[in-house]
């Protein structure tokens, strides 16, 4: 082949050949795991709609809650630390179908695990893992659907919850949170230690030294970060920030706006990233100076109970 | 794409949703494939998607945009399922070249073997973008909003991929003059 010839030509008549069509098989296949398939809910970062709330209190009546699960699909078994990979998961969580019978009581039992995601990939997923959380105290509340667990909604000045985020490949972190509409990267963080990195250089977040940890024998970092206390706020929103939105990071969209975004001035949000066979898991937890020390204690007991399967 | 069908696919439509599925499958078959450079694995990768899209449609704000969100996904599915079989069969397996939908007289046989060997020395983000910028024939914005990546990013895989490809493409030309001459 002449190296001189066009070689946009030649891709495009080289990409032209190939399989044009689908099969019908496949499309049967497709509407047949359709069945097996929840629609997952879209709602804010921590708040609850009222079809969620009716299921929340049908998971309050069922005696096992099974939290988190995120799909580890992409490999047949999960990772030791170190990297080795065994045959099977290092947790094999049970998982029960949440009880459809209404209940009295609000919030998960005491002592339950709680099913947090169902395992399905959404579009920033990309594999299934499940992760399994205790509940140590009365108070909380789940969004099975988006990976988040909550007290008091929260919201400032005193709630307290965590969100999660398992099996992604990728953060676009901004420069800086209050302008990210113009400080997203140009090419994403992929590594636990580049998240890191791009977290701690972050603009007005006041962020701690990151740390080692350790999460059911997966490694990863922990950073404390922070929402200024003076920032400007009204009725919800960041008045001075892009589209009143004070965003940590964003995950590829199209539109490239934050997937996580803030509460209120003063929050903090402790971020833990951990590497599970190559992918990120990101555990974001947060609460307020007000908020009880009784309850970042049971928060910090939630995330340290997490677990990790299939 | 029908905007309606969307509507009712976010409201739990099974069969709108199937329809959905059919009228954007082949293109998303074509795409996964030129991709991948295998047709279990884009099998396995459009089906993802589908099912993806499935359980996040109720994400997509605007139903016009149901293709290009669809496009992002499979995109990432294509990602996963190159990275899923780099690890099971790392080293082992090769991946098998399937037929031509037809051939084109503008390449040889020859220009055919360097071309797969050559787009197989991508990287599947180098692929990706490559195939919905001269398969798609999508501009480049067009192609960073379909991938969700900065438009200097598609700038930049753009660039390196044609440069890996011409390197390889020259390499093998050499490789192939120079066994000539020994012949």
């Amino acid at each position: 082949m002449s190296a001189h010839r066009d070689l946009d030509r030649l891709i495009q008549s080289f990409l032209a050949e190939g399989p044009m069509e689908l099969p019908d098989p496949s499309y049967d296949e497709v509407r047949d795991r359709m069945e097996q398939k929840r629609q997952r809910a879209f709602i804010g970062p921590w708040r609850t709609s009222d079809m969620n709330r009716y299921l929340k209190i049908g998971l309050a009546a069922a005696a096992v809650v099974v939290i988190a699960v995120v799909a580890f699909n992409l490999l047949p078994g999960s990772s030791a630390p170190g990297g080795e990979t065994s045959a099977s998961p290092s947790v094999s969580p049970s998982v029960a179908e949440p009880s459809t019978e209404p209940s009295t009581a609000a919030g998960l039992p005491v002592g339950s695990s709680f099913m947090l995601a169902d395992g399905q990939p959404s579009g920033n997923e990309i594999g299934s893992l499940a992760m399994t959380v205790t509940i140590p105290a009365p108070g909380w509340d789940g969004e099975p659907d988006d990976g988040i667990l909550v007290k008091n909604d929260a919201d400032p000045p005193d709630g307290s919850g965590m969100i999660v985020w398992a099996g992604v490949d990728h953060l676009y972190v901004y420069g800086d949170p209050c302008d990210w509409s113009s400080t997203r990267p140009e090419t994403p963080s992929t590594t636990v230690d580049e998240v890191v990195a791009a977290l701690a250089a972050q603009a007005s977040r006041d962020a701690s030294a990151p740390v080692d940890i350790t999460l059911d024998g997966y490694v990863g970092k922990a950073i404390t970060l922070h929402v200024p206390d003076d920032i400007a706020y009204s009725a919800g929103e960041f008045t001075d920030c892009d589209q009143g939105k004070f965003g940590s990071w964003s995950m590829g969209t199209t539109d490239l706006s934050p997937h996580r975004y803030h509460q209120g001035p003063g929050q903090i949000d402790e971020v833990w990233i951990l590497d599970v066979d190559g992918l990120l898991v990101v555990i974001d937890w947060t609460y307020y100076e007000r908020t009880p020390a009784d309850d970042v204690g049971e928060l910090r007991a939630i995330v340290e109970s997490a677990t990790f399967g299939q | 794409m029908h905007a309606e069908l969307v509507g009712q696919a976010q409201r739990g439509d099974r069969e709108a949703f199937d329809e959905l599925a059919r009228m954007a499958g082949d293109q998303c078959m074509a795409i996964a494939f030129r991709i991948l450079r295998d047709f279990d694995r884009a099998d396995d990768a459009v089906q993802t998607a589908l099912l993806t899209a499935w359980t996040e449609i109720r994400a997509l704000r605007n139903p016009d945009r149901f293709e290009p969100w669809l496009h992002r996904i499979l995109t990432h599915a294509c990602y996963a399922e190159a990275r899923r079989r780099r690890r099971w069969t790392e080293g082992i397996r090769l991946i098998s070249v399937e037929p031509a939908s037809g051939p084109d007289p503008y390449l040889t046989v020859d220009d055919r073997d360097q071309l797969e060997r050559a787009f197989r020395r991508l990287t599947v983000e180098q692929r990706a973008v490559l195939v919905f910028h001269h398969f798609l024939g999508l501009p480049l914005p067009e192609v960073a909003d379909r991938i969700g990546i900065p438009l200097g990013t598609v700038k930049s895989r753009m660039y390196h991929a044609k440069r890996a490809l011409q390197a390889s493409l020259e390499a093998d030309a050499r490789a192939s003059s120079s066994q000539e001459r020994m012949a």
